[in-house]
């Protein structure tokens, strides 16, 4: 008898479990990025940024701090990834439309942020106070501007 | 390679930022982390345009990006009068 009954029942077995795992594998599908140095900085520079902005919006104490993760970071990285895709997409016709998407969104991500701290401020929600913590704009704060806002 | 560190990293923040949605103390906690969520899922479509080279796409997330503004502006403006319009 030529080799152990380990290796005569266990080498049929692993060869039937490769080639059954190479069947089942997927085939990769070339991704537009592949081979777009540039690109693929934009892109995963984007991403950081996006993953930076989810983190300090969990670690923040406060409403504002927040939005300053939240707006700052996103809009930035959400450039980066628009524009990435802009130039992975260069040959085929997807650039002019992630183009659009970029500018648009290059002018609303601040002033979405905006919105959200004016109505914050100006309904008194609570803010992170430390020693020193001043508001500058405190006299003329929240009732005041929210009833000048609705005459 | 680059672009599936790119989809996990995405997938990582849009758990992040649900997170703050549902722990949010305040309500401009959760419409932050909600404008966070719509801007990470315009992203993520793009980037899923990105790994199949699909480009009608692109079009879904411009919408999703327009809808995402509209509803966060709504928002903000519906919190700080108690309606969105005169």
């Amino acid at each position: 008898m030529r080799g152990s009954w380990t290796a005569r029942l266990a080498l049929p077995v692993l060869a039937t479990a490769g080639t059954c795992a190479r069947a089942a594998a997927p085939a990769r599908v070339p991704s537009a990025l592949d081979g777009q140095p540039v690109a693929q900085v934009l892109v995963l520079l984007g991403c950081v940024f996006l993953l930076a902005a989810a983190v300090g919006l969990v670690r923040f104490p406060d409403v504002y701090t927040r939005l300053h993760a939240a707006t700052k970071l996103v809009t930035l990285g959400g450039l980066g990834i628009f524009t990435g895709a802009g130039i992975a997409f260069y040959p085929v016709d997807g650039t002019p439309r992630v183009l659009l998407i970029a500018g648009f969104f290059f002018l609303t991500a601040p002033l979405s942020g905006y919105m959200i701290a004016r109505s914050a401020y100006l309904r008194g929600l609570p803010w992170f106070q430390e020693e020193g913590s001043v508001d500058d704009w405190g006299a003329l704060g929240s009732e005041a501007q929210v009833s000048a806002e609705e005459r | 390679m680059v672009i599936d560190i790119a989809i996990v990293s995405l997938a990582i923040s849009g758990v992040l930022a649900t997170y703050r949605v549902l722990r949010g103390p305040t309500w401009g906690d959760r419409v932050t982390a909600f404008d966070f969520l719509t801007v990470n899922l315009a992203v993520m479509v793009v980037v899923a345009a990105l790994r199949t080279g699909f480009t009608p796409l692109l079009d879904a997330a411009l919408i999703i990006s327009i809808l995402g503004f509209l509803s966060t502006v709504a928002l903000a403006r519906y919190l700080l009068l108690g309606r969105v319009m005169r």
